[in-house]
């Protein structure tokens, strides 16, 4: 008997009992739903903590401290970045070291921000991907990237008290620049420990970093070249060294790979994919029990169908043996019993699954709102719920198979028909 | 064509530990050649229909021989009989036994469905069967909706449309009216003539005996006469 044959008799029987077999989907999409949508709980938690994660420092950033050398810790020496900037797969590596001291940039006279002085490689920053929102990298000494929040803190002072001015409204703001900063020269100073200004000189603004990644994140830093980076550290009072060095890949792929070689190296290296490989592995545990406890669901659902198999061959005991009597192969006519159980699983994962992707969708729309109204707070941003297709695929198979089980017994019973019996029955 | 040599079957009766045996056919010998039309009588519970369930290979032998078209079929597995009945045999049933969820139609085509044959060709085959034997009309008709002759035709033609060597008929018109049974028989008569296809008749009504080329009487489980003898000759 062809297969198409097969599954038209199938399709003709479920369409005999509509009723029951409607029913019978119907457990089994609830089941699945169930499976997918508490699954999904796990998937989209897990999406949200990656998210957070990944968004404090990219994944293709790697963190390299100095050595720890019997029991000493020696910082990133220059011999340092060259052995960092030869491992394979290694793009980048930026140098970079932060003036401690207090630092101003004024600006025109009139207008005036603390900032944060950061002395880098503006070579190193271009490999590294490092992002601007305008302008470019400086090609001279005395040319400067700022932060991208520079302006909002740039405020208006009294040249003679140094003090900020105000609106003068009631809000009392203080008075931000307005203007665009490009191209803009601005004077950049510091102060040692007894608070006198040791360093002053004038820069050009050519480019404006991209926007942090992170909302609440104010970037107030001034981005100078190396070119003067000894003396600029040595008026500041610190130590020459590099206090912040990263090592970039180019995907993501390769982190691992070349934290593991700097680690062989002797250098202590930080980088976010070694945190998401342990929150992974928690959540594929997560996962798993989340999967198993939906199983469960699918579990009691295929009770439904066991019990519509076995129904539906004591009702069709007679076409069992009328289709045995004439020569109907046993196999045949287990294979057809097996397909209408698979055909309910199937059915009941599609539905399953559309029904889920509802949930899912307004589970992410209402979860946050719900939150925000309870805890009295704003724009919580969560994926409350995410199905990826492996989920899918996870759950039709298991509820494909669940009913194909159920299905396995009733259609062996139907095999096993005596055609004697059933012919006799109807006589 | 069919031979069958020294055939013994026994039923098996009650419960575990309390199981004993009741003899049915006791040393049956049959032999059929092509294109006949054999009926075996006998009363009820004589063995009849259980020779006929062997032939057919609803059940199995206790001892002895039966040979089909050449073939030693008596210890053929569940499947191949399958594939046997299938190949070489129609079945026309008292009862008819057609599937009530199938049309005319459907019924006449479901051994050629079991065959695999395409669905065009067994479609064709069909409709001229059906034609030929004057159901086109209730071809769509589901057998409820057909009269206890148009069904027995119905089953008739599915026991033909395969083209089979041979067709074991059991009370082929035990459910008819007198009017219809003549027309069944007439039908059977020529189908044996112009298709030369053996027929094997289980029956106790004297007109379908009348038709057969030769009549077996089985009595207490024995065929009271040696294989291939004219019980009754028309």
């Amino acid at each position: 008997m062809k297969l198409v044959d097969q599954l038209g008799f199938v399709k003709r029987n479920m369409k005999k009992n509509k009723l029951r077999i409607f029913m019978t989907v119907l457990a089994t999409t609830m089941g699945c739903s169930f499976l997918i949508v508490l699954a999904s709980i796990g998937f989209g938690l897990q999406n949200s903590l990656m998210e957070e994660a990944s968004s404090h420092q990219p994944l293709t950033q790697i963190t390299v401290n100095g050595k720890m050398i019997d029991e000493t810790y020696h910082e990133v020496t220059e011999e340092d970045l060259a052995t960092i900037g030869a491992t394979e797969n290694v793009s980048a590596v930026v140098p970079q070291s932060r003036i401690y001291s207090h630092s101003e940039v004024t600006l025109e006279d009139e207008f005036r921000a603390s900032v944060e002085g950061i002395i880098t490689n503006f070579e190193a920053e271009k490999n590294s991907n490092f992002r601007l929102s305008e302008g470019e990298f400086p090609e001279n000494e005395n040319e400067i990237i700022v932060g991208y929040h520079l302006h909002e803190v740039l405020n208006k002072f009294d040249r003679t008290t140094l003090e900020y001015i105000t609106t003068g409204d009631s809000n009392e703001e203080l008075v931000s620049y307005d203007s665009n900063l490009l191209g803009k020269i601005v004077t950049f100073s510091f102060m040692d420990d007894s608070s006198e200004t040791v360093f002053t000189d004038e820069y050009k603004i050519v480019g404006i970093a991209d926007e942090p990644a992170r909302d609440w994140v104010q970037d107030r830093s001034v981005y100078i070249g190396d070119e003067r980076r000894e003396d600029l550290l040595s008026l500041a009072g610190q130590e020459d060294f590099y206090n912040n060095v990263t090592a970039h890949v180019a995907s993501v792929d390769q982190t691992e790979g070349v934290t593991n070689a700097l680690k062989e190296e002797g250098f202590m290296v930080y980088s976010i994919s070694e945190e998401l490989r342990g929150i992974n592995v928690f959540f594929t545990a997560f996962k798993a029990g989340l999967i198993f406890v939906g199983t469960i669901a699918v579990l009691i659902a295929s009770i439904g169908i066991f019990n519509t198999m076995t129904m539906a061959v004591t009702e069709r005991t007679h076409e069992i043996g009328i289709m045995k009597a004439l020569g109907a192969n046993p196999s045949v006519i287990k294979r057809m019993f097996l397909f209408e159980s698979a055909s309910i699983g199937l059915l009941g994962s599609l539905f399953g699954v559309a029904i889920a992707y509802g949930v899912s969708i307004a589970a992410n729309f209402f979860i946050p709102l719900i939150l925000e109204a309870t805890t009295n707070s704003e724009g919580i941003d969560i994926t409350f719920s995410y199905i990826p297709l492996q989920l899918v695929l996870i759950a039709t198979g298991i509820s494909v198979t669940v009913a194909c089980i159920s299905g396995f017994r009733p259609a062996a019973k139907a095999t096993n028909v005596n055609v004697l019996s059933a012919l006799r029955r109807e006589a | 064509m069919i031979n069958v040599e020294h055939l013994h079957y026994s039923y098996k009766i009650g419960k575990k530990g309390k199981k004993s045996t009741v003899p049915v056919l006791k040393d049956v010998n049959l032999e059929v050649g092509k294109g006949e039309i054999v009926s075996i009588v006998g009363r009820s519970g004589s063995g009849k229909s259980t020779l006929l369930n062997l032939l057919s290979g609803y059940i199995t032998a206790d001892s002895g021989k039966i040979t089909i078209n050449d073939r030693d079929v008596t210890n053929l597995s569940e499947k191949e009989w399958a594939k046997f009945r299938l190949e070489h045999f129609g079945f026309i049933f008292q009862n008819y036994e057609l599937i009530p969820s199938l049309t005319a139609f459907e019924n006449v085509e479901l051994p050629l469905t079991l065959k695999g044959v395409p669905r065009k060709q067994r479609e064709e085959r069909t409709q001229i069967l059906l034609e030929s034997i004057g159901l086109s009309a209730h071809e769509d008709h589901y057998p409820n909706e057909l009269s206890g002759g148009q069904q027995q035709r119905v089953s008739i033609a599915r026991a033909l449309i395969t083209e089979p060597d041979i067709i074991f008929a059991d009370e082929p018109t035990g459910s008819l009216d007198s009017e219809t049974e003549e027309d069944v028989l007439k039908l059977i008569k020529d189908l044996n003539k112009n298709r030369n296809i053996t027929f094997l008749m289980i029956t106790h009504d004297q007109e379908v005996a009348a038709i057969a080329d030769r009549t077996l009487k089985i009595h207490d489980g024995k065929m009271n006469q040696e294989r291939g003898v004219y019980f009754e000759a028309r």
